[in-house]
């Protein structure tokens, strides 16, 4: 930077041609960049708000608190129950809650702050934008999930790694359906505007009762089964109470949780391109905020 | 050499036809305005040529390139600002700055802060959230942030309307002052002719979606008989869209 004399300051001639101050478009580096900036943006934003930060802990011990005296109510009136079947589904259910909240909590915080234009004309594609999305929840998660299992073990005596190396599988295929239920979400706002924004919230709770989280599935009935056996949570959940009896884990389920996973997130990805193609044809993403 | 080449843009939302047939072209170097009464269709256009709204027909090529086509390519080269646009309040001016930097896809982020926090001398502000900035500040910091990329071409949606008359005035010496010393090209929009006629090379007036006249303020009058631009305004704006 050099300054003229008049006071004006000029463009320094090392970073003023177009062509080196970015990197090709398409190229690999600049993807990760970009996907970088919607990261860095959303750590800022939550290093910023306290409130957030006492939210990752706050809501995952008030559950746990509660569901853990339940079991430990329920033992002393002889209900035959295994207190670990309850606390690894709080747990567990936490991972998918936190998965799908989080990330459509950051596309929402775009149109709080009137910043969604200013999102949309940059280069940042729609994949590169959800990546960030994503693996910003990651660190939200394991933050969330390392804070309530350490309060399990010292309250309860439960210990989360007990559930052993399944955990990793578990986890992994219910953060990816929590993300597949985020992008879904975002594409409601996106199509029917803030009014839907309450998705964002509730609607990975339509598929708690279906995905048996503190039941196993074979109380519900037949049709509802049916149903629940193409939720990939419901694999998780049966597969971690096999495992907390003592039992292997069901491989074979797993796979197939994998394989609707997979299915889940294509389905929302190419719904939010949809919405997206839909929203920039209606006029729609200006009209957020007003 | 042309920097945007837009083509019989038209646009229709529901009743509204927004923008009913617009051409425009933007050349190297070149600040260009928008000019036209409310409703007229200016938003509609710009938000056309950023990719933020899908035209009904026309094409629009940028740096030789069809956005439709090549829209990560082109975002790259271009920017934006708007008086109706926010950034992300609780961050600090610095963390908008290097996020954005990032997701322009820049070599050099902090870099490229730092010249630009010097360029437009914000660097008091660098620690402070973006809400607690008065509006003339966060007007600063929007440009800040759509000179990040060093853009090619830099659209503007009625950059000053939030500002007190002091404010605005300095934010148009910058803006010219920047488009001067980095031959960018600028797209400006507004409603007020005395910043269009001071800035401006070549304005187009937009009434009822259409361009009615192009040329500088001079040419303008003339072509209306009329004294100045403000009166080629009221003309314009009263009777709807004239043809000349
Ligand atoms: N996203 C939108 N949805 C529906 N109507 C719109 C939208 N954007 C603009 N309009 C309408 O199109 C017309 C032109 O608006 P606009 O382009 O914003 O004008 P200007 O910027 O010149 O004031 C207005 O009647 C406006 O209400
Ligand atoms: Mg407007």
């Amino acid at each position: 930077m050099t300054v003229s004399t008049n006071g004006s300051a000029e463009f320094a001639p090392s970073l003023r041609a177009g062509t080196a101050l970015a990197f090709p478009p398409l190229s690999f580096a600049a993807r990760r960049r970009r996907v970088t900036g919607v990261v860095l943006r959303d750590l800022a934003a939550l290093r910023r708000s306290p409130v957030r930060v006492f939210e990752i802990i706050f809501w995952p011990v008030v559950e746990l608190v509660v569901w853990g005296y339940v079991t430990l109510f329920l033992e002393s009136q002889k209900v035959p129950f295994v207190v670990s079947m309850l606390l690894g589904a709080v747990l567990l259910w936490q991972v998918l809650h936190r998965a799908s909240n989080e990330v459509a909590i950051g596309f929402l915080e775009d149109i709080w702050s009137r910043n969604l234009l200013n999102m949309h004309v940059t280069p940042v594609t729609p994949p590169e934008y959800m990546t960030g999305l994503v693996l910003f929840s990651l660190t939200k998660i394991a933050a969330g999930i390392t804070a309530m299992a350490l309060l399990a073990y010292v309250i309860y005596g439960f210990g989360l790694l007990t559930v052993g190396i399944g955990l990793v599988p578990f986890m992994a295929l219910l953060m990816i359906m929590g993300w597949a239920l985020a992008f879904v979400a975002i594409s409601c706002v996106l199509r029917f505007g803030e009014g839907a924004q309450v998705l964002a919230w509730s609607l990975v709770f339509v598929f708690q009762p279906l995905a048996g989280v503190f039941y196993p599935v074979s109380v519900l009935p037949q049709p509802l089964q049916y149903i629940a056996a193409f939720v990939p949570a419901t694999h998780v959940f049966e597969g971690m109470r096999a495992v907390l009896n003592g039992g292997a884990i069901p491989w074979d389920r797993m796979a197939f949780a994998g394989v609707l996973d997979v299915v889940y997130v294509a389905l929302a990805l190419w719904l939010y391109a949809v919405t997206l193609r839909h929203a920039r044809a209606k006029g729609r993403l200006s009209r957020f905020g007003e | 050499m042309k920097i945007l080449e837009a083509t019989s843009l038209a646009k229709r939302f529901g009743p509204v036809q927004a923008v009913a047939d617009v051409s425009l072209t933007v050349r190297q170097g070149e600040i260009a305005g928008l000019l036209g009464p409310n409703g007229a269709g200016k938003s509609t256009t710009l938000h056309m040529l950023l990719g933020l709204v899908t035209p009904d027909s026309g094409t629009i090529r940028m740096f030789g390139l069809d956005l439709a086509r090549h829209r990560t390519e082109v975002l790259s080269q271009v920017n934006f600002s708007a008086s109706y646009l926010g950034l992300p309040g609780v961050l600090h001016v610095r963390e908008v700055l290097d996020s954005f930097a990032r997701m322009y896809g820049l070599r050099q982020p902090r870099e490229r802060v730092d010249e630009i926090v010097e360029l437009l001398e914000i660097g008091p502000l660098l620690r402070r959230k973006v809400i607690e900035l008065s509006s003339g500040q966060q007007t600063r910091i929007q440009l800040a942030k759509a000179l990040l990329n060093d853009p090619r071409l830099l659209i503007l949606d009625e950059p000053t309307a939030a500002l007190d008359p002091d404010a605005g005035d300095r934010i148009r010496g910058l803006l010219v002052r920047v488009a001067r010393e980095s031959g960018k090209a600028l797209l400006i929009t507004s409603h007020n002719m005395r910043e269009v006629e001071r800035m401006c090379d070549r304005i187009h007036f937009i009434s009822g979606g259409r361009i009615v006249a192009t040329g500088t303020a001079a040419e303008l009058a003339s072509d209306f008989g009329v004294e100045d631009l403000e009166e080629v305004f009221l003309k314009v704006a009263r009777q709807g869209s004239i043809h000349i």
